[in-house]
C-alpha cells in the first residue's frame, strides 16, 4: 500500500530517530556557511557606492527577514496538515516553528531600524514593509500566547494551528508591500525576477548567510520536533527505547 | 582594525545589529537544546510513574 512508508515516515519514534540523526547534517553546513557569510559580508565585500559600510548590516538584516517568512510560511503549511489529517507529528512541527520565527523577525526588526536611522533618518516609521513585518511578530506572539493559555497540549494544537492559518495571508502582504505601496523600504534585490543588482562579491556572502540560515532553521526545528514529539508521546514502550541508549 | 571597526562612520548601527543577530542565534540553540532536555526528563517522569504499553 501506498499509505504505509507515509504512515511509518509519520510515526513519532521514526521522526524523532531521524531527526536525531539528521541534525549535524544541517547544524554543521549551517554554521560553516554562516562564518563565511560574516567574514565575506564585513571583510571581502567592496563598501557600497551610496551606503558605505553601513549596506553590511544587509548580511544580517535580509536573513533575519528572510526567516521571519520561512518560518511563518512552515509553521502556516504543518499547522494546516496537522488540522486536515489531525497528524501530532505536523502539530509538532507547528509548535516548533513559533519561538524560531518570532526571535528572527524581532532581529528583521531590530537591525532594520539601525539600518533605517542612519540612511532614512528615522528608526521607525509606520510603512507598509515595517508595519506588516510588527504584525508578523504579534502573530507569533499571539499563537505563543493562545498555545500556553491551554493545558491539554491536543487542543492547544487545534486553536492555535487556526490563527497559524489565518496568520499565513499576512506574508505575501509583508513581501509585496514594497511594489504594492509606496514605501521607505528598497525593493528586493535578490528575490526578483531577472538578475540580482548586486555584483558577486556583494551577493555570493548574503546568498550564503540566506542559506547558513536557511540551514540553522532546519536544525533547530529538528531538534524542537523531538522535544514536541517526545512530549505528546504517550506509548511508554517507545519512550523507553528512545531514551535509553 | 580600528578601520575595520570604524566601520566607516556606521560602527554604531553595523554592530548592534551583528550582535542581535548573532545573539538570537546563540539563544536559539539554547533554546531548542533545553526544551529537548526538558521533555525528555519529562518522558522518563512518565515512565517511572507508568503509561499504556502498547
Amino acid at each position: 500500500m501506498a499509505w504505509t512508508w507515509f504512515h511509518r515516515l509519520a510515526s513519532p519514534p521514526h521522526i524523532y530517530r531521524v531527526a536525531g540523526r539528521l541534525t549535524p547534517w544541517l547544524a554543521w553546513p549551517a554554521a560553516a556557511l554562516i562564518v563565511a557569510g560574516l567574514i565575506g559580508g564585513l571583510v571581502l565585500a567592496p563598501p557600497d557606492y551610496q551606503q558605505g559600510d553601513g549596506y553590511r548590516i544587509i548580511y544580517v538584516h535580509a536573513p533575519s527577514a528572510w526567516m521571519s517568512l520561512l518560518v511563518y510560511s512552515t509553521m502556516a503549511v504543518a499547522a494546516a496538515i496537522g488540522l486536515i489529517w489531525r497528524m501530532k507529528v505536523a502539530h509538532a512541527v507547528a509548535a516548533s516553528c513559533a519561538p524560531i520565527g518570532a526571535s528572527f523577525t524581532f532581529a528583521a526588526l531590530v537591525t532594520g531600524s539601525l539600518w533605517g536611522a542612519p540612511m532614512w533618518g528615522t528608526y521607525w516609521q509606520w510603512d507598509p514593509r515595517l508595519t506588516s513585518e510588527l504584525i508578523l511578530l504579534f502573530l507569533y506572539f499571539g499563537y505563543m500566547g493562545l498555545r500556553s493559555a491551554f493545558d491539554d497540549v491536543q487542543r492547544a494544537d487545534r486553536v492555535s494551528a487556526v490563527l497559524a492559518v489565518v496568520g499565513v495571508v499576512n506574508v505575501p502582504i509583508i513581501h509585496y508591500s514594497v511594489t504594492w505601496w509606496n514605501s521607505l523600504h528598497q525593493a528586493p534585490s535578490v528575490m526578483r525576477l531577472g538578475e540580482p543588482t548586486m555584483p558577486p562579491s556583494m551577493l555570493v556572502p548574503l546568498l550564503m548567510m540566506l542559506l547558513g540560515f536557511t540551514l540553522f532553521f532546519g536544525a533547530l526545528l529538528l531538534v524542537r520536533v523531538r522535544g514536541e514529539v517526545l512530549s505528546r508521546e504517550r506509548t511508554a514502550s517507545w519512550i523507553r527505547e528512545a531514551l535509553q541508549p | 582594525m580600528s578601520a575595520f571597526l570604524d566601520m566607516g562612520g556606521y560602527a554604531a548601527y553595523v554592530w548592534p545589529s551583528y550582535a542581535v543577530t548573532l545573539a538570537v542565534i546563540a539563544l536559539n540553540i539554547v533554546w531548542a537544546q533545553r526544551l529537548l532536555k526538558r521533555s525528555r526528563k519529562e518522558a522518563l517522569r512518565r515512565l517511572t510513574i507508568g503509561g499504556t504499553e502498547a
